[in-house]
């Protein structure tokens, strides 16, 4: 499965890229405001505070603003940035509270995260991936909301394509078990 | 299992991976990246910056070590050697590269740049071929590095860094050059 971000060649990108490489920085807040939805969803999924996933995007836009010159522009920025986003969050993460990193099967909702106009549906959703274990839930975001395949998924994780796989599996069936307890 | 509960574990791709975040986080980002300035610059710009402070200073290298050679080389010009026919062609010296400092375009440096300029040709002829080769080595280098010097502050005029350097080679080549012109002069000779 290839990632959403690789869908269609954007060809102002990478001249946006170069510019900013060369130290503009009006270039890469453009570069910013065309990521930043995607990468702080990443980092909020991945983090289940919203401040940390503000922190996280943040710390992803420097470090990515640092490493711009390595970036190697045929490959997907969006991929790229994820994967600093990946880092970063769950950096922040394992050096957050206790709290943060116990799991979370039995209802730790994410912290300021949804709109109150928030589809009820969509809302229950996230809600019900918030609650998901980290590993499951990191497995879960990436590959079914991102659409990296397993390799890749396990690749930006740092763990093995199977038990990237096995987490997938356990967060589909938690996630079902969550839905159709509140279902009922 | 195909209940209600089924059929939303199969809608998560339908969600949408983007959440537009809180508030506007780019203010702090770019506060962040100015508040470190040259160390937040991209590791490409600093490098440039850094390769061309290295050749400012190779061509300040240059222009001492011309001068020693000189010194250390050259006797009265009459006892001199006779060097051979200018093969040395002053054609790379760009008389009109100059930029916009106003160390650069004061009248009198402008009038003696161009003063010792139109000497300098004589002055190599008349140079045993060791001290020749090694002043035209020197100008060469100091030449490339206030071209490329000019050509990334055309990028970035505002640079202070840049235009120092830059100033500071201008400043090498008039040593360069008022280095040959006093060991040609016999009555100075260093």
């Amino acid at each position: 499965m290839q990632a959403q971000a690789e869908d269609g060649p954007v060809d102002w990108e990478g001249a946006l890229v170069q510019r900013a490489a060369a130290g503009d920085t009006r270039a890469f807040e453009r570069l910013y405001r065309e990521h930043s939805g995607r990468v702080y969803g990443l980092c909020l999924r991945l983090t289940r505070d919203a401040h940390l996933a503000e922190d996280c995007t943040q710390d992803t836009f420097i470090n990515a603003w640092k490493a711009l010159p390595n970036f190697q522009t045929r490959s997907s920025l969006s991929t790229w940035l994820h994967r600093i986003a990946v880092n970063v969050s769950l950096g922040k993460r394992r050096k957050a509270s206790p709290v943060l990193e116990a799991p979370a099967e039995d209802g730790v909702e994410l912290r300021g995260g949804w709109a109150l106009e928030t589809p009820v549906e969509v809302e229950e959703l996230e809600g019900a991936i918030g609650a998901l274990p980290d590993g499951a839930r990191d497995a879960l975001v990436l590959h079914a909301l991102y659409g990296y395949s397993h390799g890749e998924a396990a690749q930006m994780l740092g763990i093995a394509e199977g038990t990237c796989k096995a987490q997938l599996h356990r967060a589909r069936k938690l996630l079902r078990e969550r839905l159709n307890m509140e279902v009922n | 299992m195909s209940g209600p509960e089924e059929r939303k574990v199969r809608s998560l791709s339908e969600l949408s991976a983007a959440i537009e975040p809180p508030r506007d986080l780019w203010p702090e980002i770019e506060a962040r990246l100015k508040s470190a300035a040259g160390a937040a610059a991209p590791p490409a710009a600093r490098a440039r910056v850094a390769q061309l402070r290295w050749l400012a200073a190779a061509a300040m290298v240059a222009s001492v070590a011309v001068g020693v050679w000189i010194g250390r080389d050259l006797g009265p010009l009459g006892a001199r050697v006779t060097a051979p026919p200018a093969a040395t062609s002053l054609t790379g010296m760009s008389e009109g590269a100059a930029v916009d400092a106003a160390y650069v375009s004061d009248p009198r440096y402008r009038h003696e740049r161009a003063q010792l300029l139109k000497s300098l040709q004589a002055q190599l002829d008349a140079m045993p071929e060791p001290a020749r080769a090694k002043v035209t080595a020197s100008l060469a280098s100091i030449e490339t590095a206030k071209k490329d010097l000019e050509s990334a502050l055309g990028k970035d005029p505002s640079n202070a860094l840049l235009q120092e350097l830059l100033i500071n080679t201008y400043q090498d080549e008039m040593r360069v050059l008022t280095d040959v012109h006093e060991a040609s002069d016999p009555g100075r000779g260093i």
